[in-house]
């Protein structure tokens, strides 16, 4: 079925995702959290002992799903490609970016959206921020910005990160090596089958449509074309409706219970530094773990600087904590962006700056 | 209301830095054709490619060459 030649298929497409976004979030995914790519990237990099932050460490079946789920319906219809070379490196460093960018945030751009939908206000204001990273990132490929062209590679070498992601899902299955939070956003999940299910569906979709969060904004800045944000108009309805239906939709800013804090001008430039990062990737962090399932080891590289980034930002402190109820006292403690997290989350947003503007097409 | 599906010369590119180039040729000399999205039916990827019809191959090949922007494939398909 070709899910991209009308808008109304891609409206679809985002639809069956939002779906089972709501499945997740119903079954016992953290509230707001139903599916966060850089959250779940955090929790995952936490259960291999990449970090040792006790509430964040779950080997999360649906990022495992999405990267398995897109190399399957990849291979299946003869869209898999082994791809390779595109200033390797450089990727790593944008994914380490869009990493500390989301934990500033508090979320991917996935997460942004179903905060959006629970009337999280922060995340509306974050959205400025995502919008005004990607026209820098637009900018930046106006003035002539590349990373260079990929090439053919071993038909393994694609294939390497689902095979890592199908490792993770037997040790976490079979072996008690991984580690497990007792308490935390890490400890509340849908049941494995699922989120395992649920990432796989999710995959092949997002595969298929080729949704894309800065992609679908880079579009219509660049060129006035609205296919792609059909596709989180579809995710972003059925999270609406799914958090009105069940009571979870609250308009306001500070929400505790939500994992989210009203620094607003972190908020907008946790998100801006993940927005320009991302186009100059070539895509959000979603479409990089699906870009990796379909055979970009360019995009898996970049998926290693998520983990990366999500190790360091606990490591070193750098990701913000979000609003909380105190439980002895009732009172609403605000979430914050720690200093280290702030003068983290510059240093990126200048990284990208100096990536954007000084890799240049050669003629 | 939905716009009506034309045969039109499609040219991908290697990297979104060629398509871009090849926009700023375009407009340079007054060539014809508009930026798309890669259609979906050529790749899974997510790249921008140039739009024309079909009849001005030839000409487009012409205007590559000479400003020194290198295609990856031209195809013909419904957009």
């Amino acid at each position: 079925m070709n899910l991209s030649d009308s808008k109304a298929k891609l409206t679809f497409a985002g639809i069956v995702c939002g779906l089972v976004a709501a499945c997740l979030a119903y079954f016992g995914n953290p509230a707001n959290m139903a599916f966060c790519i850089a959250c779940f990237v955090r929790d995952t990099a936490g259960a291999l002992g990449m970090h040792s932050a006790a509430a964040v460490q779950y080997a999360r079946p649906e990022i495992i799903g999405l990267i398995c789920g897109s190399f399957l319906i990849a291979v299946v219809t003869k869209e898999y490609r082994s791809t390779a070379g595109s200033s390797p490196m450089i990727r790593f460093i944008l994914g380490i970016v869009i990493m500390v960018g989301s934990l500033v945030f508090l979320g991917c751009p996935l997460r942004m959206v179903i905060r959006m939908s629970a009337g999280d206000l922060n995340a509306w204001v974050a959205l400025v921020g995502f919008i005004l990273g990607v026209c820098t990132g637009v900018l930046a490929l106006k003035n002539g910005f590349s990373l260079g062209r990929s090439h053919e590679a071993n038909a393994g070498s694609g294939a390497v990160l689902p095979a890592l992601m199908a490792g993770i899902l037997i040790l976490a299955v079979a072996t008690p090596l991984l580690k497990f939070s007792e308490s935390g956003p890490g400890s509340m999940h849908a049941p494995l089958m699922i989120s395992l299910i649920g990432g796989l569906i999710f995959g092949a979709f997002a595969q298929k449509s080729r949704m894309c969060f800065a992609g679908s904004i880079r579009d219509i800045v660049l060129m006035k074309n609205f296919d792609l944000i059909c596709v989180i108009g579809g995710v972003f309805v059925v999270m609406l409706v799914y958090n009105v239906a069940m009571g979870k939709f609250v308009l306001g800013f500070n929400t505790p219970g939500v994992i989210a804090h009203s620094e607003f001008l972190w908020n907008i430039l946790g998100m801006y530094a993940v927005g320009f990062a991302a186009v100059l990737a070539g895509g959000c962090p979603l479409r990089q773990l699906i870009l990796a399932g379909q055979g970009s080891s360019d995009a898996a590289v970049t998926v290693l600087g998520l983990f990366v980034g999500a190790a360091l930002c606990h490591n070193f402190g750098l990701a913000a904590s979000g609003t909380a109820l105190n439980a002895e006292t009732q009172e609403i403690v605000a979430g914050a962006v720690p200093a280290a997290g702030k003068i983290a989350c510059v240093i990126c947003i200048l990284v990208c700056f100096v990536i954007g503007f000084t890799n240049k097409r050669k003629q | 209301m939905m716009r009506k599906k034309e045969l039109k010369l499609v040219i991908t590119f290697h990297t979104t830095a060629d398509a871009m180039a090849m926009e700023k040729v375009c407009k340079l000399h007054d060539a014809p054709g508009r930026l798309i999205p890669v259609p979906r039916s050529i790749s899974a990827g997510c790249g921008l490619a140039w739009c024309a019809d079909p009849d001005c191959r030839e000409s487009l090949k012409a205007l590559m060459a000479q400003a020194g922007v290198k295609e990856e494939e031209l195809h013909e398909c419904m957009v």
